[in-house]
């Protein structure tokens, strides 16, 4: 039984890295047109929107099997306090620094109405990090990732993201390029 | 009787000011949101059954605790096997010379007596 909760656990994991792909990415997509040959702008931000029903859902799971398993021996507090296990804690804590982050994210956006736009755009920013941190974690603790396609596609994916957060990050700084 | 209608004018390729206008894909927001549903749940079916099949991978870069404790154990017990353990918590079992092969079939049944 501690097997199943294991192979859940990686399952998820990935499956989780997968949904915040899709969620940045869709994120991004808007200003960079990363996505205009598939969908309106106003069709993949309802996709962003959506996207915490995926992303929840995968990182719970991902959590909750890793709890249950005997063999990660890790405990609640380690999903929330980084750097806590007794073994592997950067490559763990960045995973719980991701959670952090995520829960972040995810509470400054329901509560927008309380911010002014520009302190939720701040706060939603903080997206870029949690992604980061979690590839890291994926990186160095992802049992899968051995894999080389895994490996390739987890690559590609994060490659991908960075290329069009430059692009938006760029735009962003030069405003004038998207009034020309 | 169809009427004489006047030719239309080609449409210009410019539209606006500026530049021309991009054309947006097809895909309505519940498809692009059932696309990301079905990619998500394939990627766990998908990492399930790879998981399954390689249960024990020797060369992950984490590996927990007790699997090093278990290979540390299993090189002190066996004095013909010494366990190196390197900086990224992995185990690695090295065999001595003392460990021999031989032409003996393998055991593959146990019997009780």
């Amino acid at each position: 039984m501690d097997l199943f909760f294991w192979e859940i656990a990686r399952a998820s994991g990935l499956a989780a890295y997968a949904a915040l792909c899709i969620s940045i990415l869709s994120g991004i997509a808007p200003r960079t047109q990363a996505l205009s040959f598939l969908a309106s702008n106003r069709a993949v931000r309802a996709l962003h929107d959506w996207t915490p029903w995926i992303v929840i859902p995968a990182a719970l799971v991902h959590i909750v099997a890793l709890l249950l398993d005997a063999t990660a021996r890790i405990g609640v507090l380690d999903v929330f306090v980084p750097f806590l296990t007794s073994y592997g804690q950067l490559a763990i804590g960045l995973g719980t620094i991701s959670v952090d982050l995520l829960i972040v994210v995810l509470v400054t956006t329901w509560l927008r109405r309380r911010f002014s736009n520009n302190a939720w755009q701040w706060w939603h920013r903080v997206s870029y990090l949690g992604f980061g941190t979690m590839f890291l974690h994926s990186m160095l603790s992802g049992t899968d990732l051995t894999s080389p396609v895994i490996a390739v596609l987890s690559w590609a994916s994060a490659i991908g993201i960075a290329y069009y957060a430059l692009e938006r990050l760029g735009k962003a700084l030069n405003p004038a390029r998207i009034r020309a | 009787m169809k009427a004489n209608s006047p030719t239309l004018p080609p449409i210009p390729a410019r539209a606006g000011p500026g530049r021309p206008k991009k054309r947006s894909g097809p895909v309505p927001a519940w498809g692009l949101k059932l696309g990301g549903f079905l990619t998500t749940l394939g990627i766990f079916a998908g990492s399930f059954g790879y998981a399954n099949a390689h249960l024990y991978v020797t060369n992950a870069p984490l590996q927990p605790a007790t699997v090093a404790t278990t290979g540390a154990m299993a090189a002190t017990s066996a004095s013909t096997a010494t366990a190196v353990t390197s900086t990224a918590s992995t185990t690695t079992t090295t065999l001595t010379s003392a460990v021999q092969t031989t032409t003996r079939p393998a055991v593959t049944v146990t019997k009780k007596s």
